[in-house]
């Protein structure tokens, strides 16, 4: 048992080494700092996507709320106040501030509602969200968008890499920490049975409210992250729908409720879909990816309702009791 | 006084329109407890089938027969490969309906292009007549008169009809209709049928009345019955279709008195009565919630 966790470390430590030295293979003019950058803001959102969906159970179809929320405020300071480290440190605070509260907010009007209707109420809000930010085209830019400076020491593509990677893992830690803690497996609880944790007299609401506001959180700091790499936003590029819609695919197609899972299905969604769009010079059709993403995950959703980590899971102990029974 | 009857014909109209959207909605979720993310999309199909049907057919009747037609048979696919294997279990069902949202929507852009698409009402209903002072633009009553004749109909259906007392009756307790040895599953199939027909109609009547739209049209509707299905609850046509005006007539005054709060003005709406009456202005409360 011991040499096993001793193997997993090792495991663990290599996969770091692994992901820290990719930028270092990456060659700028094909843009692959940028895509590893992407890949890691989306994982990171796609993340704090598991821990609603996968976690506490909670089906949210406007968490791009506190991606846009965290990514404005940042262009905004940027932009208007101050381009320095303390600003931007001063903007993760903010940022952190600002969707907790949003997420204290939405979890408090609507945590006890149903799950159908806070799907239909979140994306309700993120809709009127973005259509308020449309209108204020003073301060957000409307579709136009605006860019604004950073930091001179986020303007090498390099260092950003490594932020947004060094970034994921730390909040992959932290998340699982967060999970495995006695708060993390009530909220456990009480996706699988919401009536027996209140018989309990655990306050319900309480820990779901507390899952959105963390969750919350940290999509809006990966929405800072988008904002500080891309230097520049827009109203549909940080509120659209279908950012949300990502993350969802991403956490189905990956495995909800892993952790591990929304990572891969970052990892394999920004890739398929960069290739994709690079196929659909020559193959029209495959100009519509997202038909194609969107049948995808309907078969994961029927077929392999655990993703692919599940699925892989399954085959392991499926593969380990035949060994068993051989002679 | 004029200014006053011109919006509020508006609301009537834009208020049944999002009906035939909502009732389908609300008869579904009322029976099986499905929230079915997809509807908007169905919506969105009528729309462009049934305005390609007119154009091609030049017949407009046609072009309404096809919207509604291509609803339903979306509706019949769509519960017999997608609701029937996830039966039962909320968080798969709107997780499936989102994606059938998505393939829609992405399947409208790949038959008729992601283009702004146009739509006339044909001549007859074409133009205005005055009375008195009021200008009554044709195709608005005509979409008042289809809905409310919808209304009508579909309440009829609900009420007077043997097949209409089952589905009040699996709507107030499921289990019981189904110990006395009906196959709610048929009930429902219908039900759904005959609700993505309605969402089609609506979506080919929405065609003239709004001029242009885009695929971003079932998403945009979708979020309005939502609305109304919040406030009317999930229990009554009647619920339903007061609630579906309250919501166009809303819209409709305030988008003139107070522009700014036009985006604002169903939200608001919306929270008001989820942190007042959760179970919406007409529903019963189960004490479920």
């Amino acid at each position: 048992m011991h040499r096993h966790i001793g193997l997993q470390r090792l495991g663990y430590g290599i996969f770091v080494a692994f992901v820290l030295s990719l930028p270092l293979f990456m060659h700028d003019a094909r843009n692959q700092l940028f895509i590893l950058t992407n890949i890691a803001v989306m994982a990171i959102f796609a993340m704090s996507y598991d821990l609603l969906l996968g976690y506490s159970g909670i089906i949210s179809f406007g968490h791009v709320l506190f991606f846009g929320v965290g990514a404005y405020v940042t262009a905004i300071m940027m932009k208007n106040v101050s381009v320095s480290i303390p600003a931007l440190l001063f903007v993760l605070l903010l940022t952190l501030l600002i969707t907790a509260f949003l997420g204290w907010l939405i979890g408090f009007f609507t945590a006890r509602l149903k799950s159908h209707f806070f799907a239909m109420f979140t994306l309700a809000i993120a809709e009127l969200a973005a259509v308020l930010m449309e209108k204020a085209k003073g301060i957000s830019g409307g579709s136009d968008g605006f860019s604004f400076p950073v930091p001179s020491f986020f303007r090498d593509k390099l260092t950003v890499a490594y932020v947004a990677l060094i970034s994921t893992l730390v909040i992959f830690v932290l998340l699982r920490l967060f999970v495995n803690s006695p708060m993390g497996t009530t909220i456990i609880g009480i996706r699988e049975n919401e009536a027996r944790m209140r018989a309990l007299g655990y306050p319900v609401l309480r820990y779901k409210v507390l899952a959105v506001m963390i969750s919350g959180a940290v999509a809006g700091f990966a929405g800072m992250l988008y904002g500080v790499s891309m230097r520049f936003v827009s109203v549909p590029s940080v509120f659209g729908i279908n950012l949300t819609l990502d993350a969802l695919l991403m956490t189905i197609v990956g495995g909800a409720g892993t952790l591990v899972g929304p990572v891969i299905g970052a990892v394999l969604v920004e890739l398929v879909s960069q290739w994709l769009q690079l196929m659909a010079k020559s193959v029209p059709l495959l100009e519509r990816w997202m038909l194609f993403f969107g049948l995808a995950y309907i078969l994961v959703v029927l077929f392999f309702p655990s993703g692919i980590l599940g699925g892989l899971q399954r085959l392991l102990i499926l593969w380990r009791n035949r060994r068993r029974k051989a002679p | 006084m004029d200014l006053w009857w011109s919006l509020t014909i508006n609301g009537l109209a834009t208020g049944f329109l999002i009906f035939l959207l909502a009732a389908g909605l609300s008869l579904i979720f009322g029976l099986m407890g499905v929230l079915n993310f997809a509807h908007g999309g169905v919506f969105a199909w009528g729309a462009y089938a049934g305005i390609w049907a007119y154009a091609a057919s030049g017949n407009f009747a046609i072009g309404v027969a096809c919207g509604a037609l291509a609803g339903a048979v979306l509706g019949f696919i769509l519960e017999k490969t997608m609701i029937t294997p996830v039966y039962g279990n909320h968080l798969q069902q709107i997780l499936i309906t989102l994606g059938v949202m998505i393939v829609l929507g992405e399947l409208i852009k790949t038959v008729f292009g992601a283009n702004p698409q146009g739509a006339q009402p044909p001549r007859w209903l074409a133009g205005s007549f005055t009375v008195g002072d009021v200008v009554m633009i044709k195709y608005r009553l005509f979409v008042i008169a289809a809905g409310a004749l919808v209304l009508a109909l579909l309440y009829m259906l609900i009420h007077r009809t043997k097949f209409g007392l089952l589905v009040r009756a699996g709507v107030a307790n499921r289990e019981m209709v189904e110990i006395l040895g009906y196959d709610i599953r048929n009930v429902f199939l219908f039900v759904f049928v005959l609700g993505s027909a309605l969402a089609g109609l609506g979506g080919v009547l929405m065609g003239p009345y709004v001029g242009v739209f885009t695929p971003a049209i079932g998403m945009e509707y979708q979020l309005l019955a939502f609305v109304v299905v919040v406030i009317g609850g999930m229990e009554s046509i009647l619920g339903t279709a007061a609630a579906a005006l309250l919501v166009g007539l809303a819209n409709a005054y305030v988008a003139y008195y107070v522009p700014p709060l036009t985006a604002a003005v169903n939200m608001l709406l919306m929270i008001s009565v989820l942190a007042l009456r959760p179970e919406g202005l007409f529903g019963v409360n189960r004490g479920e919630n």
